[in-house]
């Protein structure tokens, strides 16, 4: 019983240095934004929506520049790192990198992924029959 | 054929509720007429799924758009293998097939023979009470037979990232593990609660423990699998909410199949081993709830539904209700034997139950991180891969060693001085062959630390193997060796899986700890020289599918004066969905992988590629080969005549006497 409880120690303390040094916080764009001033320079995740019209993406497709859309406040996040092949406006998006003010850098961006349980919205695409191939 | 499905899924609700009650009506005295009308009742309840499963299926084959099912996952330009897995890719059509799962599985526990009717009419009534949950919930939250409000002309289709082959099994596989996983448990509250507390239940539920084990490690390896080929950034886990929440149950899982061993052979950990059967279980609709919940974020699954709730309500009932049993029935559950050496099996049991108890909680407790900071600090906190990274290594190398040592310990007793002698030897040699890895310039401790361990594991088996052939057999080495794996079966099997499992740590620590990654930028005969290959890229090429646009990369990969291998990273543009995927293409050998990305066209063949050199992979996807098939060599039923063979080492009487005294010369005359 000793010998359970100093090992389950040990690791209890290996694990609280573990998620010292990877901890996050994981907000909403609200929430980053209201908290600006505690969060600045503090590495987060935000989810929030590509807003329509705002989605730059380089032709390397390692850059990008959008605005991330929460109910009521806007964040605009610029990307350096490989882009998700599903990156388009007015999808929801997950960005993982360091607060700025106003901006968040991110280097990390994960969108919904296949959604196995949720069917995304393409009324219009199927009333049409088939999608246009992209230009 | 809609309505007809519709109907067929009320039907099949009132007929499995009503089966599980008259299952579990009667108390410990067995009511044939409640039996055989409850049997009918299932197997009307089963046919009335099967119809519903079928009507959903021929929907998605005929591309039949008035079901709102079909509209959503499936189109006329998939192909028919993809139209049929979109059954099991949706909230409502992974429910369907997972509850006739169930209710099949529920059948075969129904009509085995077995030594405890009781019992198993009382499991047998659980099983089907849980079908009965899974139909309530399509019925009243997700039903696969809701009509489209507007017939469409087309579906949405698949989504891309899931038309890959492993899509096909994989989903599936990890359904018939979470069924198979209901019925140990039901086994296990059901000789709680009729206080049956005996090895009967052991040796009903460890067939279907083992099944589930095996299921649910192929599923895993599977979407493991899926991830590193599919998503294109080189990993295969991603400590990702959805990927934990199926590995937690994997992992009491395997605690509990050593736990049963340890009970039937030593009377030993028989508390933990009922809990963890109904824990492990738990944890599969846990798993459940976090996918179906939408509180995590997870590259899996965005989505928000009640549904999930339901299943983390079915968790705590169960976790609840198994408690009060335990506690109930602690004085049947006390150990019948103290533990008899530090070096016995059942003291090797203990440890690695504690650490893979250990190990499921450290797993947990990073995956609920977030939705506890919410509530304890006011903020969703999420950890990084750091976190598992920090804490997992020693959990691992503990198991390991736990492992490793097995052959050549007995039950209810220190090792025998032979054996001791055998052990030092091992010991001594793993030792030379970590001295080897260190000089050929191996330098990462933990991975220095899981080939010695590999190493004794590998030698400690043979050396158990030889020893028995030698001293356990009148004959020739050969036909000793032969005898031994044919009386001791299923117990070589499971030190096979162990190896297997071994094979896997090798590969996630290789792969951990070596991979390296470089982002190029080439034209049209470009040459590259990288992580000791010569990688020449020598054109962009261009073409359309029926359903997709095709752009591949063609390169020309050496390595060490080999002839070339040619590889065709691509990107896919899906017309329907108008959404790009990345395809990669990888070399694999038993060293590692080279694994290329094409990111992006810049233009004039210009092109954007990511190129992974991961070593050891391979020896993930072997090891799961060789784990799981050993398992099945494991699981076979030993014949009548077989069991008369005593394997002393496995015996209760072993604690008694030594190997050496049986066999020796003196005792045989």
């Amino acid at each position: 019983m000793a010998a359970a409880v100093l090992v389950a120690t040990a690791i209890g303390y290996l694990a609280f240095l573990g998620a010292a040094t990877s901890w996050q916080y994981y907000l909403s764009v609200d929430e980053a934004v209201t908290d600006a001033s505690v969060l600045v320079g503090h590495r987060l995740r935000v989810s929030g929506c590509v807003a329509t019209g705002s989605l730059l993406i380089g032709d390397d497709r390692r850059q990008a520049t959008f605005d991330l859309e929460g109910e009521r406040h806007v964040l605009h996040v610029t990307c350096s790192c490989l882009l998700p092949d599903n990156l388009t406006e007015g999808i929801d998006v997950v960005v993982e990198g360091v607060l700025g003010a106003d901006v968040i850098r991110s280097d990390k961006v994960i969108t919904r992924c296949a959604s196995k349980y949720q069917p995304a919205d393409t009324t219009a695409i199927r009333d049409e029959g088939l999608a246009p191939p992209a230009t | 054929m809609r309505v007809l499905g519709e109907a067929c899924l009320l039907m099949c609700l009132v007929a499995t509720g009503y089966a599980a009650v008259l299952s579990l009506m009667g108390g410990s005295r067995l009511n044939r007429g409640h039996s055989r009308l409850a049997a009918w009742a299932a197997l009307v309840g089963f046919a009335a799924l099967s119809v519903t499963l079928v009507a959903l299926a021929w929907a998605l084959a005929s591309g039949d758009f008035s079901y709102q099912y079909v509209a959503n996952y499936s189109s006329r330009l998939l192909k028919w293998h993809y139209r049929l897995s979109a059954l099991w890719v949706g909230q409502a059509g992974s429910l369907l097939l997972w509850a006739w799962m169930t209710a099949a599985l529920a059948l075969v526990l129904r009509f085995l023979r077995t030594l405890d009717p009781v019992l198993r009419r009382t499991a047998f009534g659980l099983v089907m009470g849980n079908v009965c949950f899974l139909v309530a919930v399509m019925v009243f939250a997700a039903d696969p037979m809701a009509a489209s409000l507007t017939t469409p002309r087309e579906g949405t289709g698949l989504s891309p990232l899931l038309q890959h082959p492993n899509m096909l099994v994989h989903p599936p596989i990890v359904f018939l593990a979470y069924a198979t996983w209901s019925v140990p448990c039901a086994l296990a509250l059901a000789a709680l609660g009729r206080g049956r507390l005996n090895t009967t239940w052991i040796h009903l539920a460890r067939p279907w423990a083992m099944a589930g084990w095996v299921l649910l490690g192929v599923g895993l390896l599977l979407g493991a699998q899926w991830a590193y080929q599919e998503l294109g950034w080189g990993g295969y886990w991603g400590w990702d909410p959805v990927e934990n929440g199926s590995l937690l149950p994997w992992l009491t899982g395997t605690a509990l199949i050593h736990c049963m061993l340890a009970w039937r052979q030593r009377e030993r950990l028989k508390k933990t081993a009922v809990s963890l059967a109904i824990v492990t279980f738990g944890l599969c609709n846990f798993a459940t709830f976090l996918t179906r919940s939408g509180i995590f974020s997870s590259v899996h699954a965005f989505s928000e539904s009640p549904i999930g709730w339901m299943f983390l309500a079915l968790m705590g009932l169960l976790l609840a209700g198994g408690a009060v049993l335990v506690v109930r029935r602690r004085g049947a559950l006390a150990a019948q034997s103290a533990l008899s050496h530090i070096l016995a099996r059942e003291t090797l049991i203990l440890i690695s139950t504690f650490l893979l108890v250990l190990f499921t909680l450290v797993v947990m407790t990073g995956t609920l991180v977030a939705p506890l900071s919410k509530i304890f600090v006011g903020r969703f906190v999420q950890v990084g891969p750091a976190f598992y990274n920090n804490v997992l290594p020693p959990i691992g190398l503990g198991l390991l060693a736990a492992t490793a040592a097995v052959p050549l310990l007995q039950w209810g007793a220190p090792p025998t001085p032979a054996r001791r002698r055998l052990l030092v030897l091992c010991l001594a040699v793993s030792g030379v062959i970590v001295t080897v890895a260190l000089l050929a310039g191996m330098r990462e401790p933990i991975m220095l630390a899981v080939v010695g361990l590999a190493a004794l594991t590998v030698v400690t088996l043979l050396a158990a193997w030889l020893y028995e052939a030698r001293h356990r057999q009148s004959l020739p080495l050969w036909q000793g060796l032969l005898g031994a794996l044919r009386n001791g079966r299923r117990k070589y099997a499971a030190y096979c899986v162990h190896l297997g499992i071994i094979c896997v740590a090798i590969g996630v620590t290789g792969s951990s700890l070596g991979t390296q990654r470089k982002e190029v930028t080439l034209d049209e005969g470009d040459m590259l020289n990288w992580a000791g290959r010569q990688i020449h890229y020598l054109r962009l090429e261009q073409h359309q599918l029926s359903d997709k646009l095709v752009a591949e990369a063609v390169l020309q990969v050496a390595r060490d004066g080999s002839a070339p291998v040619e590889l065709r990273p691509a990107r896919h543009l899906h017309l329907l969905q108008n959404d790009w995927t990345t395809e990669v293409a990888i070399e694999s050998s038993w060293r590692g992988d080279f694994y290329t990305v094409l990111n992006a066209g810049l233009g004039g063949g210009r092109v954007v590629m990511t190129l992974v050199d991961n070593p050891m992979i391979c020896w993930i996807w072997g090891g799961g080969v060789v784990a799981t098939t050993a398992a099945m060599v494991a699981m076979w039923p030993v014949s009548r005549r077989r069991t008369e063979i005593v394997d002393l080492d496995s015996s209760p009487v072993a604690k008694s006497f030594s190997v050496e005294q049986s066999i020796s010369p003196a005792s045989a005359a």
